[in-house]
């Protein structure tokens, strides 16, 4: 990766850090295991530690465990090599004995991209449930832990009922557990549960997170999501696509936010408690490739493919985000329109 | 009015009627009369789709990329489309080199019931840029539930669109407004209908799958394709403006296609032959037409009889070689 698009994310941490460094205090010097570490989350939390270690001198060590190392060694090497970051190449659901330095973990590990549920959503739901099992059941045996952080889904939520605005934590809708598109979906509740029990008969102090949309560099553009789909085509001139109702509306928290909130989260969280992460803005989907073709000095069409006539409630998925930013005092630095711009520029300079 | 979306593989389904024995100047001659008609999008290729030439479902006279090349040469308003059933089509062999050449529009079709082999092909055209939809062939197989977790997965995968194809021409139209309802309540992304004529249903089913909910219809010059035939793509124009929907294509002009189609490629104008219709009847895949006849009669068996049992052994398009199979027990059984 080039030097320029390092310190672009090097920057971006420096202000998502925002006035949290001494509540990141407690963090200082301690080890912190990531499993799922090389993805979207894992990369960003890399970024804000090397932060912290670089320009704070929190000398936080960190484990990167995921079941393939290869592309993340080849794609960061500038975090791959650091000192600070052991990687471990193991399955998830294998996993056994624990480095015992460790004093936090975020179980981040399983893919939210949906496309790969839909190919196979026996291994989907086998990755989350027997991998939580197992990190816990690991966890039982590190004597210097202090918290698990559990990287839920906001797609527990299900169907909620009653239109809202904004769904809180306490929200849950209706899944039909009886379909194939719900393995990641009834996996991540029943993760959820196997944390609960855990936490009920094992006393583990865990702490739930439900996150939502997120944007920002490392997550790749081919991703089935509407924003990356957005961003692509863009870059290629267009046309952009809106697949389905463009009034679907969607929210968006950047990446390096994204990292310090969940740092916030293992420093601050309460064992039991569950914290949505994402956007506060809402925007739908047509105002989305507005916005987009906007970043782009040259027209951009917008095609709106959709197979029936909408009704009048299009799907909102926007988190109720006031618990987290009341119980540890976290704040979006980076609003949406800046969130994308920033994103934009970051491909155009890789494509 | 209501606009459909009309996409003319006259010189991809037609191939197959022909034994994939197009020419290059065919193909030109027929683009060049399709344009003229605005016909928005032009499918050509071998009848399997892209790198399918080969000795297991027939050797095309020309190259994919002379079959392109062509195309895209006598193609201008009117969009290149091109059928990929993955495994026949690789990304690095045939694919980018399609997008090279210009493809416009690709399609990634795999058998109705396998839509997880086209979750590369369909990323990688979405990741090029080009309009891209999935399509689900010999859809008489499933159900209109399992169609629907299917063409999730194509949706999910990046398809902009699905197509089901009743590649036997089995369907009635009672059991295409079931399967398009279906899928137009379970996607949020068009639907679309690819008819065959082997129960003369070809333009009945079209319509059928416009009333339920489809915006996207297949239709060759004077129904050119597999087995009994397509449905009529001037036909279709006629039929859909007389309900008043809207096409972009000129009446006029695609029924001068169609007349120079006849003339210029085909040997003979689809009709529904007996075994045609048994085919239909037997839910087996039309492509295999060519196949059956010639085989069966080589060992004198009698292919009514071939493919009532190649649909009891429910074999699907890629499966040509059972063929022989079928036909040696059929053999055998005859002398006990």
């Amino acid at each position: 990766m080039k030097q320029e698009l390092i310190n672009l994310l090097k920057v971006d941490c420096q202000k998502s850090l925002h006035d949290y460094k001494d509540s990141l205090g407690v963090l200082q010097n301690k080890s912190i295991l990531v499993t799922g570490g090389t993805g979207f989350m894992g990369k960003w939390i890399a970024e804000s530690v090397l932060l912290l270690n670089q320009e704070h001198s929190f000398n936080i060590k960190l484990y990167i465990l995921a079941r393939n190392l290869l592309d993340y060694k080849e794609e960061v090497p500038h975090l791959a090599k650091q000192s600070f970051i052991t990687l471990i190449e193991q399955d998830v659901r294998n996993v056994s004995n624990l480095p015992e330095d460790i004093n936090y973990v975020i179980h981040a590990a399983g893919s939210p991209d949906n496309r790969k549920h839909a190919t196979n959503p026996l291994k989907t739901i086998d990755t989350i449930y027997k991998g939580t099992h197992a990190v816990l059941d690991a966890c039982l045996r590190l004597s210097a832990l202090n918290k698990v952080v559990h990287i839920s889904s906001n797609s527990v939520y299900g169907h909620i009922a009653d239109h809202v605005d904004k769904i809180k934590e306490t929200q849950m809708g209706a899944l039909d557990c009886n379909s194939v598109n719900a393995a990641y979906s009834e996996g991540k509740r029943l993760s959820e549960t196997v944390c609960a029990i855990y936490r009920n008969q094992q006393k583990l102090p865990i702490v739930i997170v439900r996150p939502f949309a997120f944007i920002g560099p490392y997550q790749g553009l081919e991703k089935p999501w509407a924003i990356n789909n957005f961003i692509r085509d863009g870059i290629l001139g267009g046309p952009i696509r809106i697949l389905g109702n463009e009034e679907t509306v969607r929210s968006y928290l950047y990446g390096s936010d994204m990292a310090f909130w969940l740092l916030k989260v293992l420093a601050g969280g309460k064992s039991g408690a569950t914290y949505n992460i994402g956007g506060d803005e809402s925007v739908s989907l047509k105002s989305l490739a507005a916005k987009v073709t906007s970043n782009f000095s040259q027209k951009i069409d917008v095609l709106v493919r959709y197979s029936k006539q909408y009704p009048p409630h299009p799907s909102v998925s926007i988190p109720d985000t006031r618990t987290i930013k009341t119980e540890l005092k976290v704040s979006q630095v980076f609003d949406f329109e800046a969130s994308l711009k920033k994103t934009i520029d970051w491909y155009k300079k890789i494509y | 009015m209501k606009a459909i979306l009309i996409s003319d593989p006259t010189l991809r389904d037609g191939n197959h009627a022909v034994a994939h024995q197009l020419s290059a100047k065919q193909i030109a001659v027929y683009c060049d009369a399709a344009e003229k008609a605005s016909v928005p999008i032009v499918e050509v290729g071998h009848g399997n789709g892209l790198g399918a030439s080969s000795l297991q479902v027939g050797e095309a006279l020309e190259t994919d990329v002379v079959l392109l090349e062509t195309a895209r040469a006598h193609l201008n308003k009117s969009k290149l489309g091109i059928h990929v059933i993955p495994g026949f089509a690789t990304i690095n062999r045939d694919l980018k080199g399609a997008i090279e050449i210009g493809v416009d529009v690709i399609r990634v079709a795999s058998h109705c019931t396998e839509a997880d082999i086209t979750q590369r092909h369909l990323g990688y055209s979405r990741e090029k840029g080009k309009e891209t939809y999935g399509v689900l062939m010999m859809s008489h197989m499933a159900s209109p539930e399992l169609l629907v977790e299917e063409a999730q997965k194509m949706e999910l995968y990046g398809a902009e669109g699905i197509i089901i194809m009743d590649s036997a021409g089995a369907f009635l139209p009672s059991d295409v407004t079931d399967r398009i309802e279906a899928l137009v309540e379970g996607l949020s992304i068009p639907v679309g209908f690819h008819g065959h004529n082997n129960l003369g249903m070809g333009i009945a089913n079209s319509v059928a799958a416009i009333q339920a909910g489809a915006t996207i219809l297949d239709g060759t010059a004077k129904g050119f394709g597999a087995g009994a035939g397509n449905a009529q793509i001037e036909v279709l124009v006629a039929v859909l403006q007389k309900m008043g929907y809207t096409t972009g294509i000129d009446m006029y002009k695609i029924l001068d296609a169609a007349d120079i189609a006849e003339r210029e490629i085909m040997p003979l104008v689809p009709i529904i032959r007996s075994e045609s219709i048994v085919s239909g009847l037997a839910g087996v895949f039309s492509g295999f037409s060519k196949h059956v006849t010639r085989i069966s009669k080589e060992y004198g068996v009698d292919q009514r009889d071939v493919y009532f049992e190649l649909g009891r052994r429910k074999v699907v398009a890629g499966q040509e070689d059972l063929i022989i199979e079928v036909v040696l027990d059929l053999v055998k059984n005859k002398k006990k």
